[in-house]
């Protein structure tokens, strides 16, 4: 009996798809040098990379089609770069069920890096209509959302109709869930997109970050600061020496300007502690000022008071960005020291006294307060 | 007599000298508000209650009231006011004075930030004029006060200067004219002061309970809409008389729990209720509360609440603060208490602490109707909501930002969520698809999540949530998984800054211990809501309503033996906890009369 319903889906999925498991075996088998990006891909593609496909013990197991295996892709220094998988997995929504065939991508620490699609075995919808390019980019947005909510509901509950109430008619439970969750997929294609976010998310993550921390050197590390991949900064920032945030500064100086606001703040709540002893190396940091997210700039400057010296004038001209609250924090700082200097005192000036600055009459106030 | 009364009510003070007579009127002292409301969530940080023209979109309609004067002349007038949305386009909140009918061509609410914005010189030729408010634009225009004087001499800006400046033109005498004596003082009727108030006195204390605002419930009143989540506890039959059904949070459904809610706690005949009141202040000598002051929002009068016992269920810690309570605000660094969470990382517990939290929502919704509406151009509203189209909005509308705290920054809080409703309402109205779709309601109100967090003898902590510690004195139990909110704009800055996003973490059933619900030392102190003993990821579970709730309920019931043998609330633990615990048991289910045995 156990076993009656798998192979009731496989002799459906045979009658109907039209693709016969021979295909399937080649389909299995086909993995080859990947010398490209995958189509839809979070990292950046190193030019030139030629990543060799390398057995591992880990797979994933798919509803009555079996284990999958999954494989390390390796890069010049025999280490792992990403890990892939192609799945191919029965999508069943009403009684009916379809072939799905799509490689994964996994990063080194298992997060979801892309896919590819398979041009003979393009992904359907509900209706059998076939994804559109624009249905694959909102599929690929999708996966890479590890929060979804997707993650935090059965099947059963997505396609549940609402609850409703006797009063104003209004869904009770259901309605903002539901609202994301069709803001989150590809129209028509729930089951599609709930079955491969399960895939990607599914305990397989947690099995590759391990192997890859396994094999985890200086060189691995030190590709992850230098990626675009806002966890692989993460990651390299929390294991790099101090030593190599000096030895790093200037990478770093560039997580800070273009990474997330979330990268950014630990950044910024590290700069005066990291440089400490290389003052000058923070200079760079202060400089970015004025392009960083509003967050971070209010991070940042809490730790004024052990900032060297000289931020104090890179801070002066940067007045016009600051909000009304990073202002007092700045002046408050001023107000510290007995002089000021003088470039300082006439950007101060020259902001105090613009007509077009919001927040002025805040370092007018101040000014008129402190005799300087 | 009739306008001696008016003066009193209106709150005019006139200061009379040989050379000059000044008249302030607080805005929210107005005879009739008209469509204006009576905003005092910021009292403590711009230094009054004052009115707001909340219209979303359609001017409310005139405040007016009644100015007297001792004597006739030239005067010279300021608003205390401010342009909440300074920039490169018309002030959204304009407003303009109207006296004796005569509207005052200048244009008003324009100065950034909350001070004194000149009028003009007016000559007053009756001692006794009509004054109105007229709002330009239903875009939430404010003012604070009104001042008149013969004097040139405009009024001080800064907060303490200002606030001095107010005491004495009041003519203020420190202390307020009338104190009152309870068993126990609340303060804060959220779902935790109501329920602290209601457990304690059904076992026959004498109750004052204090709220700032015209309705109970806090966040789960009508005026915020959020429903109440969580277990009921120890206290089912007390919470089921103020919690909420599970409307979408924002749904009108708030209404017809907000009158269930305020019929209950009113029938208690030893419940003293003081709505519209806000604490101001809180004394202690020694460690021990001796009052707590507070203020009626629209009159001013003030009264003295004695107790030997005190509760803060103000959500902001407001009482433990200024009794000198120890408080913690912020994300504690992962390694304070071993509160890591490696799927989540520093989204869930920094390496570094900071100042982060969960932010506050300001809920939102539209209705559609049978013929198309326009909204107005919102220009000042787009660098918020920048390209975000929405026709509602959920608890996902939430706002935290390292620059605002939320206590000190709340006003900023609230106008940077009105700036993200109306924007993203102004795009979604774009779409022909919503040509009749109407703004229905935006809540005035910040509903807050996280704030001051007081510290008691004990800190509950995520991992007392995620290991079901059991404690002897486990007085309230929740399963409600552990959720941890952020904004979105972390993980990409494309995002809105005004949308967050939940990080759960499930848990088994769960305890918190009493010692967290009073203070480490201020030793007449109990705490319960969101300002609970708690680390920020303790939080993360425990701060739905029902389980404020409980805390509510608990620590009422801890009153009781606290009278009984005239005792702290840290005794109870240490000395009665065990006749603590069966009083617990046996307030669940109702008594049967004696008449009826």
């Amino acid at each position: 009996m156990k076993y009656l319903f798998p192979i009731i889906i496989l002799l459906v999925l045979f009658l109907n798809t039209g693709k016969n498991f021979e295909h399937d075996a080649s389909f299995f088998s086909s993995f080859e040098v990947l010398d490209k990006a995958p189509e839809f891909y979070v990292l950046k593609w190193k030019e030139g990379s030629r990543l060799i496909p390398k057995k591992t013990s880990f797979y994933i197991e798919v509803d009555s089609i079996g284990k999958q295996p999954v494989l390390a892709l390796i890069g010049e220094n025999q280490k792992p770069v990403l890990y892939t998988a192609n799945i191919n997995t029965p999508v069943c929504a009403d009684g009916e069920c379809k072939l799905m065939n799509i490689r994964l991508y996994w990063t080194l620490l298992g997060e979801y890096a892309g896919f590819d699609r398979f041009p003979e075995m393009p992904l359907t919808k509900h209706d059998h209509d076939e994804f559109e390019v624009q249905d694959y980019q909102k599929l690929h947005t999708l996966l890479a959302d590890d929060k979804s909510i997707l993650g935090r509901r059965s099947i059963n509950q997505l396609v549940e109709k609402p609850k409703l109430r006797s009063v104003n008619g209004v869904d009770a439970v259901a309605g903002a869930t539901i609202a994301r969750v069709k803001e989150a997929i590809v129209s028509g294609a729930l089951y599609s997109c709930y079955t491969v976010w399960k895939i990607v998310h599914s305990d397989i993550r947690e099995q590759l970050k391990h192997n890859s921390l396994s094999v985890l050197d200086d060189y691995m590390i030190r590709d992850m600061l230098y990626s675009i991949n806002d966890d692989y900064q993460l990651f390299a920032l929390e294991k790099i020496e101090d030593s190599q945030y000096q030895e790093h500064y200037k990478q770093i100086v560039e997580v800070f300007k273009t990474s997330t606001p979330l990268v950014r703040s630990i950044i910024a709540k590290r700069i005066t502690s990291k440089y400490k002893d290389t003052p000058t190396l923070q200079k760079p940091f202060w400089e970015a000022y004025d392009i960083i997210d509003s967050g971070s700039k209010s991070t940042l400057i809490n730790f004024l008071d052990e900032a060297p010296s000289f931020v104090t004038m890179v801070l002066s001209s940067k007045l016009k960005s600051m909000s009304s609250n990073q202002l007092k924090k700045f002046l408050g700082h001023l107000k510290k020291n007995e002089k000021i200097g003088f470039e300082v005192k006439r950007n101060l000036e020259a902001f105090s006294s613009s007509d077009s600055e919001t927040y002025a009459y805040i370092a007018r106030e101040f000014l008129e307060e402190n005799a300087y | 007599m009739k306008n001696t009364m008016r003066l009193l009510v209106i709150f005019v003070l006139i200061i009379q000298s040989n050379f000059a007579q000044d008249i302030l009127i607080e805005a929210e002292s107005f005879d009739n508000p008209g469509g204006w409301v009576i905003d005092p969530q910021f009292e403590q940080q711009m230094g009054s209650p004052y009115l707001l023209a909340h219209g979303i979109g359609v001017p409310v309609k005139n405040a007016t009231t009644k100015v007297n004067f001792e004597s006739t002349g030239n005067y010279h007038v300021w608003v205390r006011t401010k342009n909440w949305v300074p920039g490169n386009w018309e002030a959204p909140g304009r407003f303009q004075l109207v006296i004796n009918n005569q509207r005052i061509a200048k244009i008003l609410g324009l100065r950034s930030g909350w001070g004194w914005e000149y009028v003009d010189k007016i000559q007053i030729t009756e001692k006794e004029i009509d004054l109105e408010l007229v709002d330009l634009t239903g875009f939430d225009g404010r003012i604070d006060a009104i001042y008149f004087s013969t004097s040139e001499v405009e009024p001080p800006t800064s907060s303490k200067k200002l606030a001095e400046w107010r005491k004495k033109i009041k003519a203020e005498p420190n202390a307020p004219n009338i104190s009152k004596g309870y068993d126990l003082v609340v303060v804060g009727g959220g779902l935790a002061g109501c329920a602290t108030a209601i457990a304690a006195a059904e076992q026959g204390l004498e109750v004052a309970l204090i709220h700032d605002r015209p309705v109970l419930g806090g966040n789960a009143s009508e005026e915020i809409r959020v429903h109440t989540l969580g277990i009921y506890g120890n206290f089912e039959r007390i919470l089921r008389k103020i919690d909420t059904e599970h409307y979408p949070n924002g749904s009108a459904d708030a209404k017809l729990d907000q009158k269930k809610r305020d019929t209950n706690v009113k029938s208690y005949e030893n419940i003293d209720l003081f709505l519209n009141h806000r604490a101001y202040d809180a004394k202690a000598i020694n460690n021990e509360i001796q009052y707590v002051d507070a203020r009626q929002t629209a009159t001013g009068n003030r009264i003295r609440f004695e107790a030997p016992r005190f509760v803060d269920a103000t959500g902001d810690g407001w009482i433990g603060f200024w009794a000198g309570a120890e408080f913690s605000y912020g994300r504690e660094s992962a390694e304070t208490y071993g509160e890591d969470w490696e799927e989540h990382g520093e989204l869930w517990s920094p390496k570094e602490a900071d100042n982060a939290v969960m932010g506050s929502s300001v809920l939102w919704g539209s209705k559609e109707i049978n013929k198309e509406v326009l909204f107005p151009e919102v220009p000042w509203a787009m660098p918020v909501a920048r390209d975000y189209a929405k026709v509602a909005g959920e608890w996902q509308w939430e706002f935290s930002n390292p620059d605002y705290n939320q206590i000190d920054d709340a006003e900023e809080i609230r106008d940077h969520m009105l700036r993200a409703i109306y924007g993203s309402f102004s795009n979604a109205k774009k779409d022909t698809a919503n040509a009749n779709v109407k703004l229905e309601w935006v809540s005035s109100l910040v509903g807050k999540r996280e704030s001051r967090r007081l510290v008691g003898d004990y800190i509950f902590t995520f991992n007392d949530a995620k290991e079901g510690t059991k404690f002897a004195d486990g007085v309230v139990t929740e399963t409600r998984d552990v959720d941890i909110h952020y904004q979105t704009i972390l993980e990409d800055e494309n995002n809105p800054d005004f949308i967050s996003e939940a990080l759960f973490y499930k848990t088994p059933q769960y305890y918190i211990p009493y010692r967290s619900l009073y203070s480490k030392n201020i030793s007449n102190l109990f705490m319960a809501g969101r300002n609970f003993s708690c680390s920020h990821a303790g939080l993360g579970g425990p701060r739905v309503m029902l389980t404020t709730g409980q805390m509510g309920a608990a620590v009422g019931i801890a009153a009781v033996i606290c009278k009984k043998y005239d005792v702290n609330p840290r005794e109870v633990y240490t000395g009665y906890l065990k006749e603590y615990l069966a009083l617990i048991e046996d307030q669940k289910f109702e008594k049967i009369p004696e008449i009826k045995k």
